[in-house]
């Protein structure tokens, strides 16, 4: 046997041998594998010209540009064949996946050809997709490279270098390989107890399929395939199981539904295609598409959503970490109103992209973040509103922000953590999103100001300056108090846990005014058995837009022309720009076990304003129903908001949740009950 | 002794020798792995010689069977003296352990004589460390409690999630439930054995944990051990969008660009703030 070396760019091994099997080969003259001769090793088929003399210029333009706009794509299979991984292809008469165990089983006429030039035939075929090990049983054949050996039954542990073969020839016998060594097997080895078990299986499998391949550690890819939800059978042609380790895969671009259903139709170690049916209480039914390009230290994910609604969000987030200690991440999204059918010209297009920057220190952080808007991008006279101008703005921001990491007081069960930063606003357009009242035609961040023209004898002319640029410092610090026991600490039902956190923040603008929030929060639970705790907490948020000169103007419960102002009612006079909301919660969870979860949170709030019915607006939600914001002006006095979630399917739970209003503002119930589907 | 008795014990004596000899036949059960070239092979890995005439039977005793043979069949297999194995009662369904395959072991053929595995031996420490010991995995499920803190920042009515490796990061995947002002908890059933991937996030990847240092920070791991419960402890530093007065990235509608009013919930015909207007001077008398 003469050693040959070949590039490896396979199976990544874990044994000393590293390179696997491509190390592996024969040459003419060599011991032979079960008495069959050998015939030369694996070498790589040279590739047809890609581009050839009698292209043209222009298909060769052509191929340039698709080159360039490929070049990510490139990029990111080339991180990822770094560490490629064994590909084995299977097929067989009868192919299943079975999603609880993450199992791939398939009899009849079994056929196995694996990457590093293995084929393997045989009756049965078990694969453990995560202990990563392969079994063929049953009137086996294995043949690489010309070579041939037959028995009953070959076990491939790919983690660990080992084939465990049990051969027919006269009689059987046992034989491993070793570190991919075909050539000298150990004769008689014991091998370990389970080498050749086939699992007990679920009776319904989650996927069938006619054939598979299947990317070891990360992926495996069905044809023919069919999906079982609840024993019904949905074609789908090409399915993907994602199971790589890397979590990027899970990164996404798309906004939240309370429904999703994917179908990964095509992808590999390093990508992954997925056609998404969605539903959300704002879009209803439609579908998604989203893209992924992964890598070790990087990823680029694309989405289109919903695809099929006229108003669509394109959404590109780019990740790179270079080195330990810095990051840099984006998010670009364009809204496009163009029609379900694209048809053009787009009735609107808005960009903006985020940019942010993280720099890591032994004890601190710094980020830099960063956005721009256009509003839009088709020019003025083409938004599709009342406005023949539309909406020109592009407000643009920058902010600098370092913070320390939690450092705990003493010996004390107190942990602080400080912030600060500087940043700027700026919009030099126009103002409409911001504060009112500004007139389209003027631009700027915000008008502040007063009368500037006086004239004796006249009323005064408004002429409010208009910021187009707003600087800022914040400052800020938390201050928590994780855990401290109360009770009886030895019996963990009759122990009390307090807690208390002080979030405290200060922000310096350049248009005069300085705004404080200040988050008060003290708890205390206990966990009375196994399956239920409760915790009462009262938390305190206090905001304070406090203006050099002038600020908030105390609103007339009296329009000028003597009818009641309906945006003022007498409890909203007093107000100055200073609120105060207190909430008190009190919370208890009932879980039996992990497929059942009721929770109950009942609150009280105390605001200053206080709620007025139908002079607060509602809050905005998100496209399944949640409030955006926390904590809000115009809350009602009392709610009571009921969670309950409970296993639907094997792998698939139901949450359903709805707030209770007692009647106020002759709201009884939130608007909508908020359901979600959630895989497991 | 009388020829006749001598004759008539020394038949006696055959006889109970070609009884002993012949012993009870011995019967084991196990998941077929092949069935070929005159050879039965279990999941052991053990391959029995078949007699010519091997009976196949139904294992539930009706009889004859449809089953043939093959892998994932489960059998009864009954031995002769010799080692061989003379009937095989199938079933497509698991069958009472029956027998051992350590007393039949003898009768398994190969070529080769067993040769120790370095692989399953104990590892040897090396000069000057103690050796870990080996764990065993049953596989029996776990009932594993995760509870994480999160950072102090974290709005009160936040919802909390496990994303997980096992659920193909889905960021939804496993929702927890807010047990105090700090703490969120969830309890899971995992097998033994199960390497478990998680991050924390609140229900996107935009939300997601990120490390103390600010970065991006790779999955938590942890290995369930054989255990009636454990319990998971940890800390989440900060979330991904929860950067200090900075607008977060969130892909569902247009961006809400920095906006210096703090009060965005004040209706919409609020006055906004100014300078007071100067009170006009008093017109000449």
């Amino acid at each position: 046997m003469t050693s040959v070396t070949i590039e490896c760019r396979d199976r990544v091994r874990n044994g000393p041998a590293g390179c696997g099997r491509h190390q592996r080969g024969f040459v003419a003259g060599g011991p032979t594998l079960a008495g069959i001769s050998p015939i030369g090793y694996l070498s790589p088929r040279p590739k047809p010209g890609w581009l050839t003399s009698s292209d043209s210029l222009g298909y060769i333009v052509r191929r340039l540009s698709l080159c360039a706009a490929l070049v990510p794509l490139a990029f990111a299979i080339a991180c990822a064949c770094a560490r490629a991984n064994t590909i084995v292809r299977l097929s067989a008469d009868h192919l299943a996946f079975y999603y609880d165990t993450y199992q791939v089983e398939a009899d009849g006429h079994v056929r196995v050809q694996t990457s590093d030039g293995f084929s393997v035939t045989g009756d049965a075929f078990s694969m453990d997709l995560k202990l990563n090990r392969f079994l063929v049983a049953g009137h086996v054949t294995l043949e690489t490279h010309g070579q041939r050996a037959a028995g009953a039954a070959l076990s491939d542990f790919l983690d660990f270098n080992r084939i465990y073969f049990v051969p027919v020839t006269s009689e059987p016998d046992r034989w491993t390989f070793l570190n991919g060594d075909l050539a000298h097997p150990v004769k008689g080895r014991i091998m370990p107890g389970d080498t050749f078990n086939f699992p007990e299986l679920p009776k319904t499998p989650s996927v069938t399929a006619s054939e598979a391949v299947i990317g070891t550690r990360s992926y495996a890819r069905f044809s023919g395939a069919w999906a079982y939800v609840g024993g019904v059978g949905l074609p789908l042609g090409s399915y993907v199981v994602n199971f790589s380790p890397n979590q990027y895969f899970a990164q996404n671009s798309l906004t939240g539904a309370n429904f999703d259903a994917t179908w990964n139709f095509a992808g590999n170690n390093n990508s992954l295609s997925a056609i998404h049916l969605r539903y959300d209480t704002f879009n209803h039914t439609y579908l998604a598409f989203e893209q992924h390009f992964v890598g070790d230290h990087e990823y680029a994910i694309f989405s289109a959503n919903p695809l099929t609604k006229s108003d669509r969000f394109f959404n590109l987030v780019l990740y790179e970490k270079l080195g330990q200690r810095f990051q840099i991440q984006t998010f670009t999204q364009y809204n496009v109103n163009q029609g379900v059918l694209f048809q053009a010209p787009p009735l609107s297009v808005t960009q903006t992209t985020y940019v942010n920057m993280t720099q890591a220190f032994p004890h601190s952080y710094l980020q830099l973040n960063s956005n721009f808007t256009n509003y839009n991008l088709l020019g003025p006279g083409s938004f599709n509103n009342n406005n023949p101008a539309g909406n020109l703005s592009h407000p643009s921001q920058i902010q600098l922000t370092a913070t320390s990491f939690q450092n705990r007081i003493g010996k004390l069960p107190l942990y602080e953590q400080i912030y600060g930063g500087y940043g700027f606003n700026h919009d030099s357009v126009g103002a409409q999103q911001y504060a009112t009242p500004i007139p389209p035609s003027e631009s700027g961040l915000q008008s502040f100001g007063g009368n500037c023209i006086y004239k004796k004898g006249t009323a005064p002319v408004p002429c409010p300056t208009l910021y187009t640029t707003i600087w800022n410092e914040v400052a800020g610090f938390n201050l928590f108090m994780p855990s401290v026991k109360i009770g009886n600490h030895d019996n963990p039902y009759e122990t009390y846990y307090f807690n208390a956190v002080l979030n405290k923040q200060r922000q310096w603008n350049s248009l005069p005014h300085r705004i404080d929030n200040t988050n008060t929060t003290f708890s205390l639970s206990r966990q009375f058995s196994r399956p239920v705790n409760a915790y009462l907490s009262y938390q305190i948020q206090n905001t304070v837009d406090r203006y050099l000169q002038g600020g908030y103007q105390p609103c007339n419960p009296v329009n000028p022309n003597g009818t009641s102002n309906q945006f003022c009612p007498p409890g909203l006079t007093g107000f100055r720009g200073a609120s105060t909301l207190r909430t008190l919660s009190l919370g208890t969870t009932y879980a039996p076990n992990p497929e059942f979860n009721l929770s109950l949170v009942a609150r009280q709030h105390t605001d200053f304003p206080a709620p007025f019915q139908n002079v607060f607006p509602l809050p905005l939600t998100n496209v399944i129903g949640q409030p955006l914001y926390n904590n809000y002006l115009g809350q009602p006095p009392y709610d009571l908001t009921g969670d309950v979630r409970f296993k639907l399917l094997p792998h698939m739970l139901l949450d359903v949740q709805r707030t209770y209003y007692f009647n106020y503002g002759n709201i009884q119930w939130s608007p909508n009950f908020i359901v979600q589907v959630l895989p497991q | 002794m009388t020829p006749l008795r001598r004759i008539f014990a020394v038949t006696c004596a055959l006889f109970a020798v070609a009884l002993i000899a012949a012993g009870p036949t011995i019967a084991v059960t196990g998941q077929l792995l092949a069935y070929q070239d005159g050879f039965v092979f279990f999941t052991t890995g053990d391959g029995f010689r078949v007699a010519p005439g091997v009976l196949i039977r139904d294992a539930a005793g009706t009889g004859s069977t449809a089953i043939v043979p093959a892998p994932r069949v489960w059998a009864r297999a009954h031995f002769d003296a010799n080692g061989t194995v003379t009937e095989l009662d199938l079933s497509k369904a698991p069958l009472p352990q029956e027998g051992s395959f350590a007393d039949v072991a003898r009768f398994a053929v190969a070529l080769s004589s067993p040769v120790p595995n370095p692989d399953l031996l104990p590892a040897t420490p090396a000069p000057g460390h103690t050796l870990v010991p080996t764990q065993h995995f049953s596989g029996r499920p776990v009932l594993v409690t995760f509870t994480v803190q999160v950072p102090p920042t974290t709005p009160f009515s936040a919802s909390v999630y496990i994303t997980t490796d096992a659920s193909g990061w889905n960021a939804q995947a496993i929702p927890m439930d807010r047990i105090d002002t700090l703490h969120y908890q969830i309890t899971r059933r995992l097998n033994s054995g199960t390497i478990f991937r998680y991050l924390y996030d609140r229900g996107s990847f935009q939300s997601q944990e990120i490390a103390e240092n600010g970065l991006q920070r790779t999955p938590r791991q942890i290995v369930v051990t054989d255990a009636d419960v454990r319990t998971i402890r940890d800390t989440v530093y900060a979330w991904l969008d929860s950067r200090s007065n900075a607008s977060g990235q969130q892909p569902n509608g247009l961006p809400t660009p920095y906006n210096p009013n703090p009060f965005p919930n004040l209706p919409s015909g609020f006055p906004s703030p100014g300078i007071p207007t100067p009170r006009p001077p008093h017109p000449p008398a």
